[in-house]
């Protein structure tokens, strides 16, 4: 595939469109009637950096969950914040246990699919927005529980796996915590 | 300033639908503007001062600096043109845009027009994800998240927290889709029950499909300008009521819900935006001080927030007032009277655009009877983007 490639596919309908939105005999626009629709297919690839964020990803590799914390308000966050949005100070990374409780959440039926790791998912799934002990700001990622079995306060912790996967955020997801 | 604020000279409008495969983006803005011109009994556009173009994405109108382009097919060279984009606020935003335009002295007169194709020339999968590229890119998004989860995760917290209950937003789902059935222009008039939306299929819980707003193929187009030169080249202007386009407020919040803990339930931005435009009204008490609006309806229960965070209702009591019919045609502040993004639809450059000719259009007493409420002297809408991560809110006045 080359990096970008835009294509008409196929030459897909010649038809007249009906004035069906034109009100009162008189059509003004009777001598643009005639359409002709083609497909498009735009395929765009990118070098996304994960930038300044990079280092949590990679830290899942080795199954440590890091946020960033501001060393003058004490702020800590999750996903992490390069830069402390209270204070405008420039954040440190910060490592938390990976457990947490379950603040609000929504069984979704269908999902933007917008990768593998996500295509490959049984649907309904669950999406969890995690409170993880040490933190301020809740994490959003799939909880996968038996039955999708979900409430509010739920004790749940982050599972790591080794992958492969095409965006390293499913290097993670949250299990339901046994206590 | 007061001499300066922008009245409102026309409006135009294209009907709103699931495909218009007879256009394209560009056809769509000719259609809005050609109506705005007619409604000003403007002769051609070569008074108007300043082009506005108001669109979200590129994505889906696969063409870039639609500004220009669509400046140049309007034939408005060699004026100046701004394009505005604001996510799910972009209409609102634009005409916000334009308020600080003429404000400032900068032209007299501006023709705000807005467009998008987010109907089916793109399956409704593809639309969501390019939806979802308006969430975080590397978070949310990536683990599958959507906009309808997002939202639907906000609406369980508010229900938890006041005992927000389903039938309390299918109560908006059935409304406004009845409202949309006196609207010639609405995408999708409806009218079923509250069971029907209660038993129509899950999307995101506690989301179900008629909890859903539209993709819509559509355009919008408002022409504003200062009194004096309404007078000067709009027979229209002086034998209606005249419409000013009194205030307007902006408020912002994270764009991830998480960032907001512990206030998942309402939005902060949408307060800010109100609480600047009431201050630049003069409005102290909403409730009993504006007439008429259109709430961005993007799901159902997000007019419930809304209601609470425009300061109609208290924060928790959205959901009991709404299905109580305050807020109903025949209630006490008729809202989304239009049918709002659930029946008549939302092209999103356009949404906010049509928000403002709903409501200017029942200052005027120009809408259809059966949706006309009568005696409104003051008229609202609300609009935002992600969720409520840029909010505005603009402020309409019958002045005669
Ligand atoms: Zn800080």
């Amino acid at each position: 595939m080359s990096d970008i490639d835009t294509r008409i596919l196929s030459q897909l309908e010649k038809k007249t469109a009906q004035p069906k939105y034109i009100s009162g005999q008189d059509d003004p626009w009777s001598a643009f009637r005639q359409v002709e629709i083609i497909t498009l297919e735009l395929i765009q690839q990118y070098k996304h950096s994960l930038g300044k964020y990079s280092r949590f990803f990679i830290e899942l590799e080795n199954g440590r969950f890091l946020g960033t914390k501001c060393s003058r308000c004490q702020t800590v966050y999750t996903p992490p914040r390069p830069l402390c949005s209270k204070c405008t100070k420039i954040t440190d990374w910060h490592e938390l246990p990976g457990t947490g409780s379950v603040k609000t959440y929504s069984v979704m039926h269908y999902s933007s699919n917008i990768n593998d790791d996500v295509r490959v998912q049984a649907m309904p799934m669950v999406l969890a927005y995690v409170l993880l002990d040490g933190s301020s700001t809740l994490f959003p990622h799939l909880l996968r529980a038996e039955n999708n079995e979900v409430h509010t306060d739920m004790r749940v912790h982050v599972t790591y796996n080794q992958g492969p996967v095409q965006h390293p955020i499913h290097l993670m997801y949250f299990a339901p915590l046994e206590e | 300033m007061t001499d300066r604020l922008p009245v409102v000279v026309g409006v135009g409008l294209t009907p709103f639908a699931a495909s218009r495969d007879d256009c394209n983006v560009r056809d769509l803005a000719v259609e809005a503007v050609l109506a705005c011109m007619h409604d000003a009994e403007l002769e051609s556009l070569h008074a108007i001062q300043h082009g506005l173009t108001s669109y979200e994405s590129d994505h889906f109108n696969r063409q870039m600096t639609l500004g220009a382009i669509l400046h140049d097919t309007l034939g408005l060279n060699p004026t100046p043109n701004v394009r505005v984009e604001g996510g799910g606020a972009t209409g609102a935003l634009a005409l916000r845009t334009a308020w600080a335009y003429i404000q400032s002295g900068l032209c007299d007169s501006i023709l705000v027009y807005g467009c998008e194709t987010n109907g089916k020339s793109i399956s409704s999968q593809t639309a969501n994800q390019l939806f979802a590229l308006s969430a975080d890119v590397d978070w949310e998004m990536m683990v599958g998240g959507t906009y309808t989860a997002f939202y639907a995760a906000m609406m369980h917290a508010h229900m938890e927290k006041y005992s927000t209950k389903r039938e309390h937003f299918a109560h908006v789902a059935v409304r406004n889709r009845r409202n949309a059935l006196d609207n010639p222009n609405a995408q999708k008039p409806m009218d079923i029950s509250i069971d029907e939306v209660l038993n129509s299929r899950p999307i995101a819980e506690p989301y179900t499909l008629f909890d859903c707003s539209l993709l819509s193929d559509g355009a919008a187009a408002i022409l504003l300008s200062t009194e004096g030169w309404a007078k000067q080249h709009s027979p229209a202007f002086s034998v209606r009521p005249k419409v000013v386009f009194t205030a307007t407020g902006c408020g912002t919040d994270t764009m991830r819900l998480g960032d907001r803990y512990p206030n998942l339930t309402n939005f902060a931005g949408k307060r800010e935006a109100a609480r600047q435009a009431y201050q630049m009204a003069g409005i102290s008490d909403p409730l009993h001080e504006i007439d008429v609006a259109e709430l961005y309806d993007s799901y159902s229960g997000v007019e419930i927030q809304a209601v609470e965070d425009l300061g109609f209702v208290s924060q928790g009591s959205g959901g009991p007032a709404i299905a109580d019919g305050l807020f109903d045609r025949d209630g006490y502040l008729p809202v989304n009277t239009s049918g709002g993004l659930l029946g008549r639809g939302a092209p999103v450059g356009a949404t906010g655009i049509a928000q403002a000719i709903e409501v200017v259009q029942q200052l005027w007493e120009s809408v259809t009877p059966e949706r006309q409420i009568h005696n409104a002297r003051r008229g609202l809408t609300d609009t935002h983007a992600g969720i409520g991560t840029i909010c505005v809110v603009n402020i309409f006045e019958r002045r005669d």
